[in-house]
């Protein structure tokens, strides 16, 4: 046989790339995707517990969590979370940012000071603020009675339980976000504000024309990391709340957790697995787009 | 961490070869009220330990008692089913159920179970059996019971404490300050506290609360519960002698000790905490009654989950025996509260002692001759919240009336039973 010819040899599929990277996805391949397919076929039976084969029932998991009050309602506090999340701890994260951009003495204490909170574990802040949010004698109610206002029931009550929620994850992810806008305004090019200045730019129309585009990478990347920390943290709640009262803070993981480990339905939780994962990664997708189109690129 | 792991997996193989090895087997248990009782838990363990050679206890803290369901189910899934667990009194039921636990005769060998389970008040019995079989060995028990300040009953007015639903009415609203600045009575509203104080009320009215010999029933469009989600919510919002919302067991402790609620509905479980930290004069007593005076069975028994082996088993039985001997359980009831669920613990002399020098801790036991079992049935968490949920609802919404909270928890609480229902009383040929 003649040795193979040049030209077949060129067209021929480079092998060793991809044994490169074969042991990065055997890696995934074993602790990531298999585990997603086997949610997948998972949520497609009626398994009831972890060792039960369960039989296949289609979209039927689907189609219950979909007409039930509970998901349903996880799936809306989940969203107001995440509003209320997000958006506060992003503005105050750039906003602190912004404050302590140069580094003097004072700002690095100040950062420091704000950085703090996300030093604490969630479940260690969450038995915290059960103290500082417990009425009438709580630390919240202590200094507001000063103010004249009395007590409030700040976790019990359905219409503030997830508020309260609401800022302890605020208070613990904007100095953390803060980091990122930090970094990223190092990257923000001096000449293009003191251009902005010498044109006779106020402040505020510079941070808004130029610096929040500049940041648009920033802003993309910090957005996503909060979004999946509104789904993919739950110590709180189940410190704190439990996802009462009344569901009133229901998360999906917490609503999740509760089917598969405490309600005994496999089925339902993969199910719910998979919508959240679906919704994630579509939120995560959109926001990356819209943002970095944003991004502004040197000329 | 990875040296430690194997330098530990050299000894415990080097341990394992040698002729005398002490069978080391996992207790999992909860400490639902305090930190220190997980302390006193580990003392025990450790004085196990030394005391013989043939078994060796690790004892892992759990949580709370839903917690430690959950962590030994994933124990057991995970291939590592744990020998000894302290587990809810009433989860026992769905556990033999899911045929996750394996029945104490599988451990106990010669041991008469029967003539032992004669040793333990009767109120604990029926949570402890399933199927005719005896599955758990109660530990720990407890029932809801009433503290009160008496230097605020005094102030007030009252001679002595409220015995029926009416007399706690008039008291609750005689001792509130207004303005939020004394609470009558506040009761834990929390999950898990607040079913079994719903259970306690509905007994107190009269009711069953659940089928306790057929688990795929519950009663809660009931009028006996009905009237139970209507007098507590009427603290709230029409006496207005208790706050309004959901106020967890921490919040009601705390508020008793700094004197911002005059009486307070706890587990017996907490007397030795109430008694530590109340520095005021107070006193339990038994839980008003409307039609008659009856409570739930609360606390926690011992069971011993399926796939260990039987050298694993007869290690589990010497803990267990040891653990729940008269004089071992007298003495964590003294140091906690809870009551002794073996009736012979009271005949020891320590046991005595005790309860005469304090005669709150006689009150739970008192009680007991009123005890009923602890609600458990199919899927008992998921059922026990359907009703939880209506009760925080109505605390929280003065529009919300009891019949329509009642009537939803029923519906949602069928729900979770169909399928149990289905399999069973509905299967007909």
């Amino acid at each position: 046989m003649d040795t193979p010819s040049k030209t077949i040899t060129r067209h021929r599929i480079p092998l060793r790339p991809y044994l490169l990277l074969l042991p990065a996805f055997l890696c995934l391949a074993a602790f990531t995707y298999w585990p997603m397919l086997q949610v997948f076929l998972a949520s497609l039976t009626d398994k009831k517990r972890a060792g039960d084969a369960g039989d296949f029932i289609g979209i039927g998991n689907y189609r219950t969590i979909f007409t039930e009050a509970d998901f349903l309602g996880a799936l809306a506090n989940n969203a107001l979370y995440a509003a209320g999340t997000v958006i506060p701890s992003v503005v105050f994260g750039f906003l602190f940012a912004l404050a302590l951009r140069e580094t003097t003495n004072l700002s690095a204490i100040l950062r420091s000071a704000l950085f703090f909170p996300t030093l604490v574990p969630l479940v260690g802040a969450a038995a915290i603020f059960i103290f500082v949010f417990m009425p009438d004698i709580g630390l919240l109610d202590y200094y507001l009675a000063k103010l004249g206002l009395s007590a409030t029931n700040w976790l019990g009550d359905p219409d503030l339980a997830l508020i309260s929620l609401m800022a302890l994850t605020t208070w613990k992810n904007a100095g953390y976000y803060m980091l990122f806008f930090l970094a990223g305004l190092q990257g923000v090019p001096q000449d293009a504000e003191e251009a902005a200045k010498i044109e006779g730019a106020n402040w505020l129309q510079r941070v808004y024309f130029v610096i929040v585009p500049m940041l648009g990478p920033t802003f993309a990347f910090v957005v996503v990391i909060a979004l999946i920390s509104a789904v993919s943290q739950v110590d709180h709640v189940i410190v704190m709340t439990e996802g009462g009262p009344n569901n009133a803070t229901n998360l999906l993981l917490y609503y999740i957790y509760q089917q598969a480990h405490e309600f005994y339905d496999l089925g339902k939780a993969t199910a719910a697995t998979v919508v959240t994962l679906i919704l994630l990664l579509t939120l995560s997708f959109l926001s990356l787009r819209t943002m970095e189109r944003k991004v502004h690129y040197e000329t | 961490m990875f040296f430690r792991s194997a330098v530990g997996a050299l000894c415990a193989g080097l341990i394992a070869s040698s002729a005398v090895a002490a069978e080391r087997i996992e207790f999992m248990f909860p400490a639902p009220v305090q930190g220190k009782l997980s302390r006193e838990m580990q003392k025990l363990v450790k004085e196990f330990n030394s005391s013989q050679s043939d078994v060796e206890v690790v004892g892992v803290f759990t949580g709370s008692y839903d917690e430690t369901k959950v962590k030994s189910q994933a124990a057991a899934e995970a291939g590592k089913p744990p020998a000894v667990v302290l587990m809810s009194a009433n989860f026992a039921t769905e556990l033999a159920m899911n045929d996750l636990i394996v029945p104490m005769e599988q451990l106990a060998g010669d041991t008469d179970l029967g003539a032992m389970m004669e040793e333990f008040w009767p109120a604990v019995r029926p949570n402890a059996h399933f199927a005719g079989k005896v599955y758990s060995i109660p530990f720990q028990n407890s029932t809801p019971i009433l503290y009160y300040n008496k230097e605020h009953f005094a102030e007030a007015g009252i001679s002595k404490a409220p015995e029926t639903w009416a007399e706690w009415v008039d008291a609750a609203k005689k001792l509130t300050k207004a303005d939020g600045e004394r609470w009558g009575i506040m009761m834990p509203s929390n999950y898990d506290y607040n079913g079994w104080l719903v259970q306690a009320l509905t007994m107190a009215n009269g009711g069953q609360f659940y089928n306790n010999v057929y688990p795929g029933e519950i009663f809660y469009d009931h009028a006996s519960t009905q009237g139970a989600l209507k007098f507590w919510r009427d603290f709230a919002h029409q006496h207005k002698a208790m706050p309004t919302g959901v106020t967890n067991s921490k919040q009601v402790s705390t508020a008793f000790f700094s004197g911002k609620a005059s009486m307070i509905v706890l587990s017996t479980g907490a007397l030795t905490f109430v008694r530590e930290n109340a520095k005021f004069d107070y006193d339990v007593a038994f839980m008003p009654r409307n039609i008659r005076n009856s409570v739930p069975i609360g606390g926690a028994s011992l069971v011993s989950f399926k796939g260990t082996t039987n050298t694993q088993k007869k290690a589990a039985w010497s803990f267990i025996s040891w653990l729940t001997s008269a004089e071992k359980i007298g003495h964590w009831s003294r140091f906690t509260g809870y009551f002794a669920p073996r009736k012979t613990a009271y005949d020891l002399p320590e046991m005595k002692k005790f309860v005469s020098e304090h005669p709150d801790a006689l009150r739970a036991v008192e009680q007991l001759a009123y005890a009923g079992p602890w609600i458990a049935t199919y899927n008992t968490v998921a059922v026990r919240k359907a009703v939880e949920d209506e009760m925080q609802a109505l605390l929280s919404d003065p529009e919300l009336t009891f019949r329509e909270a009642a009537a939803r928890a029923q519906e949602n609480a069928d729900k979770v039973l169909a399928p149990y229902a289905e399999q069973t009383a509905l299967s007909l040929q």
